[in-house]
């Protein structure tokens, strides 16, 4: 055990000879949380997307478009000037502008000639969501009107009216019956958020802290590779052989440095999240510290086999970081893996960041505790237990 | 003198190409993630996102017209690629099939649905309350699907809103009447055509145009915005790695031998600075060429594409040199370059577009090649031409000069090149 923790201690100096390592411990999974994150805001805020309206007409139906957008849940209305408008969207910092062109009053509306105008950036889904929200704004906006000439014309075929004015007068009576009663429509959807054994909100935000928490701590566990290859190198690992020192007492001082290393890193990140960013990873400690430390065993052990194929410190540290980076996009650490292909949802389950992922999200976002998340810890160890086998067996001092 | 400048770069440039390891991070990390961007994105799927099939359980307790019509939707072939439904009997076991991770989303049409909106006495219709008493439909949905999720809820809602336009056009028309002194219950109010026309009719009387059809439209690949942030995110790594070149040789004894040959400082320097250059502009090429081959993206106008690299690794390499310049060992060099990658790819918009980020972060991005960059290919992408990157190839320039200027007088100062 002593040996074990003397090489442990050995590669912990090693690491953190140069400051810049603290870059990769702490400052940049920080970095990178809090950047993600903002593009996701919490519950308090208004998470809408951004739609500029430019309302050339001031008129009461432009006005009651305005209304129906501020209503909507997926959009929310800023009120700007046109020439504002096209800088802006010119310039990328807006998905879409909407026109409420002069001249648009409740006459043109019944005249059919109403028209608005709305630009979008070519595919791009926050302008293809504002259309749709657009559209139910305008149908709402709409629908009193057709409704009110659909009266008109029921009442028409059943008793023609006397004068035109008369006609109006019903058709304006209509109108103000139809808003009416769209005013006091009834909620007819109710959304729920999945039900969480307590009182747990949700918080998107949970999503980046939880992928980012696992990029960053994989990683530097797969840079394992990097310690090997640096110690060949140097030439000390074919020292070790001079000593009564195992084979396997060597790897696992290793692992066990890297892995406490990790932990701390991990301790840290998930104190940022709770103190900082005010996530609830601190709900289910047992379930959390379960899956953490399966999650950095995997990675340990990748970082183990990897370090068995290449030859260099150069090498294992673009290895392990293209390694970490494609392993957790693809585990759906930086992007909801819903948003892959049916068959990439699959295929993926093969990396150790989609199980660790997905024991996260368990307990961050489905509340779920140790029970929940034991299947995942399982796969986990279970990699854990294949690569470092193959480490093992491919490992040589020289 | 250019001779000796452009051996020295060729050699570099060699030297990089020698090392395997290097290209793999340098070509094949960006690939990779190219091709991971383009399924999130659905680029390969066709599609605005990659969702597909999104597994969404359906309890129809209502067993009428309006419960029907939505379970024949969410069948229908319009949503065939887009949903998956499958039917369950008890609204609980579908909300634990969510909670468990086993679909999106439940929808649970609660029993007198229907009739809560479109009763089966007609006289409710326009009787006292005509209101009527809410049956809301249920959607419960899976928080770590919050994409496929939200699509369920549009679809429920646009329903919805359909239902309630007819609900809304039948009302006015039968309480008008009464108001009229016209009994609605009279038989030549044919209620059932009267559903059936609002049911057809369209509101046409206020209408949206929109540029994502007709002359305006410009057909955008949003693998032309993603391939380019993955390159210049890695343009970063191959500009430190150059960079690291002069340290490394330093270290080795092979700087100080080329001091003593015949070639001046500032020619080694200069040729340090063509190496990084040669191979940054390699890189980018051949990402851009693979992406082209590969995923048939297609990039605009070839000499604003030339122009736009030159000045991109430009600015690029000001970084790098700059690095060279502040770290003492190769190592240093090494993961400072890392570390500057990643922060310039996620501040360029390398991973999640500049729009959605606050405005202070947008300004910041200027100071990345990468949101420069970005800006030029974007533009390219939209159909501009090399006279519309006036800006962030002017920029770019800029921040390239500067950094070399800082560069050279950090060199001088610690005698880098004398050692």
């Amino acid at each position: 055990m002593r040996k074990i923790l003397a090489i442990a201690w050995k590669d912990a100096l090693i690491r953190f000879s140069s400051l810049s390592e603290l870059l990769f411990f702490v400052i940049l999974p920080v970095v990178f949380t809090v950047l993600l994150a903002g593009g996701t805001p919490s519950g308090n805020e208004d998470n809408r997307i951004r739609l500029l309206v430019v309302d050339a007409a001031q008129t009461a139906l432009s006005q009651q478009i305005i209304t129906e957008l501020e209503n909507s849940s997926a959009i929310r209305p800023a009120l700007t000037s046109g020439d504002e408008a096209e800088i802006q969207f010119d310039n990328r910092q807006a998905s879409a502008f909407l026109v409420i062109p002069e001249g648009m009053d409740a006459g043109s509306l019944q005249r059919g000639s109403a028209e608005l105008t709305l630009i979008q950036q070519p595919n791009n889904l926050n302008a293809t969501i504002a259309e749709r929200a657009v559209l139910t704004a305008i149908r709402r906006v709409s629908s009193a009107i057709s409704a009110a000439q659909q009266a008109v014309a029921v009442r028409e075929a059943v008793q023609a009216f006397p004068t035109e004015a008369e006609r109006q007068a019903y058709f304006q009576n209509s109108l103000g019956l139809a808003q009416s009663l769209q005013g006091n429509t009834p909620e007819r959807v109710l959304s729920m958020e999945g039900a969480t054994p307590d009182q747990v909100e949700y918080d998107p935000r949970t999503n980046s802290s939880a992928g980012q928490l696992i990029t960053w701590v994989f990683i530097p566990l797969f840079g394992i590779s990097a310690l090997f290859a640096y110690e060949r190198q140097q030439g000390t690992l074919r020292r070790l052989l001079t000593t009564p020192s195992r084979m396997s007492t060597y790897l696992l001082g290793t692992i066990f440095g890297q892995v406490a290393v990790a932990l701390v890193q991990m301790l840290l990140l998930v104190g940022f999240g709770v103190l900082v960013m005010r996530l609830n990873w601190g709900r289910e400690p047992l379930g959390l510290a379960v899956l953490l430390i399966s999650a950095a065993l995997s990675a340990a052990a990748f970082g183990t086999m990897l370090g068995t194929f290449i030859k260099t410190s150069a090498q294992a540290n673009g290895l392990s970081i293209m390694f970490g980076m494609v392993f957790a996009m693809m585990g759906g650490c930086w992007y909801p893996l819903e948003l892959f292909p049916p068959a990439i949802q699959r295929a993926v389950k093969v990396l150790p960041t989609t199980w660790a992922m997905e024991g996260m999200l368990d307990l961050g976002l489905r509340g779920g505790g140790l029970l929940d998340v034991l299947p995942e810890s399982g796969v986990l160890l279970g990699f854990a237990a294949l690569f470092f086998t193959i480490g093992l067996l491919r490992f040589r001092f020289e | 003198m250019m001779r000796k400048v452009f051996l020295i770069g060729i050699k570099d440039l060699k030297i990089i190409f020698r090392d395997r390891a290097a290209l793999v991070f340098m070509l094949l990390a960006p690939f990779l993630l190219t091709i991971g961007m383009g399924f999130v994105t659905g680029r390969f799927s066709g599609g605005s996102t990659g969702i597909t099939d999104i597994p969404v359980v359906i309890v129809n307790q209502d067993q009428r017209e309006l419960g029907d019509a939505l379970v024949e939707l969410l069948y229908s072939a319009d949503l065939a690629d887009l949903m998956d439904p499958g039917a369950a009997d008890d609204p609980a076991a579908a909300r634990q099939l969510i909670d468990s991770n086993g679909a999106a989303a439940a929808i649970v049409i609660p029993e007198g649905f229907t009739q809560s909106i479109m009763p089966a006495d007609r006289s409710l219709l326009f009787g006292q309350g005509s209101q009527g008493e809410a049956v809301p439909i249920e959607v419960y949905t899976n928080p770590s699907s919050p994409v496929s999720a939200g699509i369920v809820k549009a679809i429920v809602d646009e329903f919805i809103s359909r239902v309630e336009e007819v609900r809304l056009c039948t009302l006015t028309s039968l309480l008008q009447l009464q108001a009229g002194g016209v009994n609605p219950q009279d038989p030549r109010v044919d209620l059932d055509s009267l559903l059936q026309s609002a049911e057809l009719s369209q509101p046409a009387s206020l209408t949206l145009k929109t540029n994502a059809e007709g002359p305006e439209a410009v057909d955008f690949d949003l693998l032309a915005y993603f391939a380019p942030g993955m390159a210049l995110m890695f343009l970063m790594y191959t500009v430190s790695y150059g960079g690291r070149s002069i340290l490394t040789e330093r270290a080795r004894g092979t700087l100080p031998r080329l001091m003593v040959s015949p070639a001046k400082t500032a020619q080694i320097l200069a040729g340090k600075v063509v190496g990084i250059f040669f191979t940054g502009m390699a890189q980018i090429g051949i990402l851009i060429l693979a992406s082209a081959v590969f995923f048939q993206v297609k990039w605009g106008d070839p000499l604003g594409i030339m122009v736009l690299i030159l000045a991109a690794v430009f600015g690029a390499a000001g970084w790098g040199m700059l690095i060279t310049a502040i770290a003492r060992t190769p190592a240093q060099v090494g993961s400072i370059g890392s570390a500057m990658m990643l922060i310039f790819g996620i501040l360029g918009g390398s991973f999640i577009n500049l729009e959605m980020m606050p405005p202070f972060l947008r300004t910041v991005s200027k100071i990345t090649p990468n949101a420069w960059g970005l800006d030029g290919f974007t533009t390219l992408a939209l159909g501009g031409t090399a006279v519309n990157l006036s800006e962030p190839i002017t920029a770019l320039l800029i921040m390239g000069g500067i950094l070399f200027g800082v560069s050279v007088i950090l060199f001088n100062r610690r005698g880098v090149m004398g050692q």
